[in-house]
């Protein structure tokens, strides 16, 4: 008697080829209908919503079908006294929304919109002794809010205005036995948190103090029978997890020792034929956020119907370059 | 049911009410739920409370939902005034039906701050949000910065307490003591007060995270929540890291998968072993730390750290004793671990928690070789074997693959623990050692070539098979390649 292995089977029906274009009418739709309760229930995080939808639009050559101005203003208008972006008026500026407000600019090429020095100002003040940074002004620690610091500094080109030494070295402190990070000191290995991690190190030029061959193989143990990935042992595949456990294997130089077909198809199996947009798995319902990272995943694996991908800030290669940034991935 | 926006209005404006009020009547409320329910079919409340379980009916969600949060939008925008108790009911409202939106926990925080809420309020407003949605990071996220508030109350109170106790000791020498003997009384009161505070509460943010475990399989936020906590609020308390690991032990073995509780676990048993090789014995010793720890642990932080103060130098034999606690600790993990991968075949998470062990392990014991080096090989020699290496011994009759075996059997256990013929010490009978008896050979661990073999050899699912392989691997390549 065998234990059951937690995974999905993949239908001889599922979908196989890539569905751009249904993709593309889902999201430019998707802003457009604001049921009051669902819009509610998701508007805590709407600018990180905004950055998903346009960077999978842009990914698929799609983005000038998206209101731009009335994005831009929107933005302009999150941005707080404080110089910190905030997910939605009226809600209170946080790191994670920064980011992803810088992020959409770059991609419109417009982050004059924003009191840069502001911005900064505000990175730089949450910053801690030991280098981590708190996620906003109530102090909450974790390695993601490192992540989201540099790359924001990285964007906007002023990484020389934090202590990049100190929060190099809280990172550090957060790796694991088996090469993995997590979200603190002494917490678990967590994909999520390793692609953070791993980008942070990228950013600040620090990858050689990752052990890749102890990382790869942990980040490769991911992958199931059904060719997904999942983000921690005993855990269901995910598009999104597939998505941040290929980035880090692509930063560390080991994303050829996953098997990449299997992988393809499990993401391609994801997709919704009749609204399009991608699930976590296959049959279930899509969003904005798998369908980025479907669509990003797929990018990486080498689809040549979409522009290539940085695995570091997961936006497209073109605006990196536009912004002059090109962060270090291991060889 | 409602349609027009004033309608609307009154409704939720009720509801809020019925909400409110339902905490009043139940101060014990301990489980949220939605009541599916598409209509609303009679002209009663849609807030159900039956014994300790407070329901909202479905309906009334699609409603009250929108207008508490554009309510409190539009109070953050100071575009609508709302009085503090108005703002304290609606945020509750609000983040039992979303508790992911930032902001209005902020809102609470601020509520804090300025003394309208209380801090053990909010720790439960919390709680119930977890039952409804045990992952919630914004709610952990805020627990946490709610445990920090007491913390800090705390620190501040014994500072404080210092301090006039420094003023007395200056001001006896030229007033009599009596005064001082009245403020001590209080201050001892005081003091034991609030370490029983911190002890509760320790207490019952594990019963939150242990809840949340169980409602959600390998919920990151509960588990690493739980690390936060006894890094925050038992930091050097061996008893904690003690009882929390025995009381763990039944629970990773009822979920065999849940690879975020064996994390706990393995931090568990790091922790410890870092505590007892800093520590003598005779400070670390679980029966001598209970009745100082857990509760004043926080208060006495160098204390409860382990740190030696003078006179206080750890003899020959309580890093005897230490060690062979860790390594009666590592025996008696590798054990359960043992058992439950014959008992439970094919579980990743078992092979994961194995490779951790033996990690932490192997380390332990190459500090162990490098202390011996560097200090009085003579005297420590006791805890490695006779030829002073601890490398594992021959291969136990336990560790053959495919038997049996109780799960938590702790007979299988002690059977197992005189593998090498010599029973293991008990490491809280201390006094054998106090009184110069000469400790038993140590256990080792088991030869892990040889627990694995027994896997490749005859075992018929594929997937143990696999996981076993794989650690054979990691044993040969990250193990050995380490010096």
């Amino acid at each position: 008697m065998g234990t059951q292995v937690k995974d999905v089977i993949i239908k001889p029906d599922a979908p196989s080829s890539l569905l751009l274009d249904k993709h593309a009418d889902y999201i430019a739709a998707y802003g457009s209908k604001k049921d009051d309760y669902e819009y509610t229930l998701s508007e805590y995080l709407r600018m990180s919503g905004i950055y998903w939808g346009l960077t999978v639009m842009d990914l698929m050559a799609q983005l000038p079908r998206m209101n731009r101005p009335e994005i831009v203003d929107f933005i302009k208008s999150c941005q707080h006294e404080c110089g910190g972006l905030s997910a939605s008026i009226g809600h209170d500026p946080h790191l994670l929304y920064t980011l992803s407000a810088v992020q959409i600019l770059c991609l419109y090429d417009s982050v004059d919109a924003l009191d840069v020095d502001k911005v900064v100002e505000y990175i730089k003040g949450l910053q801690q002794e030991d280098g981590s940074f708190a996620g906003d002004k109530w102090g909450e620690i974790d390695t993601r809010f490192s992540f989201c610091a540099v790359a924001t500094l990285a964007l906007l080109g002023k990484m020389d205005k934090i202590n990049v030494d100190k929060a190099v070295e809280f990172i550090l402190s957060c790796m694991n036995f088996d090469g993995g990070f997590g979200c603190r000191p002494g917490s678990e290995s967590h994909a999520g948190q390793i692609y953070c991690c791993a980008g942070f190190l990228s950013l600040t030029g620090q990858l050689h103090q990752v052990n890749a061959d102890l990382l790869g193989w942990w980040l490769c143990e991911r992958q199931l029978p059904s060719g997904g990935l999942n983000g921690r042992p005993e855990k269901l595949p995910d598009v999104c997890y597939s998505w941040w456990v290929l980035a880090s294997l692509k930063i560390i130089g080991r994303i050829h020792w996953i098997d990449k077909a299997k992988l393809r198809s499990f993401i391609l199996a994801c997709q919704d034929e009749e609204t399009g947009g991608f699930a976590d798995r296959p049959g279930d319902m899509v969003d904005p956020f798998h369908t980025l990272f479907g669509i990003a995943g797929l990018s990486l694996l080498g689809d040549e119907q979409i522009k290539p991908v940085n695995p570091v800030l997961c936006m497209p290669e073109d605006v990196l370059q536009r912004v002059r940034l090109q962060p270090d991935i291991l060889s | 049911m409602a349609e027009s926006e004033e309608e609307v209005d009154v409704l939720v404006q009720r509801v809020v009410k019925d909400i409110t009020n339902a905490f009043k009547r139940n101060p014990n409320i301990d489980e949220i739920g939605v009541i599916p329910c598409p209509e609303a079919r009679y002209n009663r409340s849609p807030i159900v409370l039956v014994e300790n379980k407070l329901g909202v009916e479905s309906w009334c969600v699609k409603f009250l939902l929108p207008y508490v949060h554009n309510k409190l939008l539009l109070y953050r925008q100071r575009k609508h005034w709302l009085e503090r108790e108005a703002l304290a009911d609606i945020t509750c409202t609000l983040l039992l039906l979303n508790p992911d939106f930032t902001t209005a926990w902020n809102v609470r925080k601020e509520l804090l701050q300025c003394g309208v809420l209380n801090p053990e309020k909010d720790l439960y407003l919390g709680q119930l949000a977890l039952t409804k949605f045990p992952k919630s990071p914004e709610t952990w996220i805020h627990r946490r910065w709610v445990l920090q508030q007491i913390l800090g109350q705390c620190s501040a109170a014994d500072r404080s307490k210092k301090r006039q106790q420094g003023d007395a000791e200056r001001g006896d020498a030229e007033q009599g003591g009596a005064e001082r003997g009245d403020t001590e009384r209080g201050d001892a009161e005081r003091s034991q007060q609030l370490s029983e505070h911190l002890a509760r509460t320790l207490h019952q943010e594990m019963k939150v995270c242990s809840d949340a475990a169980c409602r959600y399989p390998s919920n990151y936020n509960a588990w690493s929540h739980r690390i936060w906590v006894l890094q925050h609020m038992g930091q050097g308390n061996v008893k904690v890291l003690h009882d929390e690991l025995s009381s763990m032990r039944l629970w990773v073995s009822m979920h065999v998968s849940d690879h975020s509780g064996f994390h706990y676990r393995q931090f568990l048993l790091k922790a410890l072993i870092t505590e007892l090789s800093q520590t003598p014995a005779s400070t670390s010793s679980p029966q001598q730390r209970c009745s100082t720890a857990p509760s004043s642990s926080h208060l006495h932080h160098s204390q409860a750290n382990g740190e030696l103060s003078e006179g206080e130098a750890a003899t020959d034999e309580e890093w005897q004793l230490s060690a062979n606690t860790v390594l009666q600790l590592f025996h008696q993990e590798m054990e359960l671990c043992s058992d439950l991968i014959q008992s439970f075949p094919g579980h990743e998470t078992l092979w994961s928690h194995r490779r951790h062990v033996f990690y932490l392990w192997h380390h332990w014991r190459r500090e162990q070789q490098q202390q011996k080096g560097s200090t009085n090989g003579e005297s420590r020699s006791g805890v490695l074997s006779s030829n002073g290496d601890p490398a594992p011994p021959t291969l136990s009759a336990q560790s053959s693959a495919g038997g049996g075996g109780g799960v938590n059997g702790q007979g299988h256990a002690a059977q197992a623990m005189e593998v090498d013929g010599a029973p293991l010490p008990d490491p809280r009978d201390s006094k054998r050692l106090k009184t110069g008896v000469r400790p038993p050979s140590p256990p080792a661990l088991p030869s892990e070539p040889s627990f694995v073999s027994g896997f490749l050899d005859g075992c018929c699912n594929p997937e143990q098979r696999r996981f076993a392989l794989a650690y054979k691997k990691w044993l040969d390549t990250v193990i050995g390649q380490q010096p």
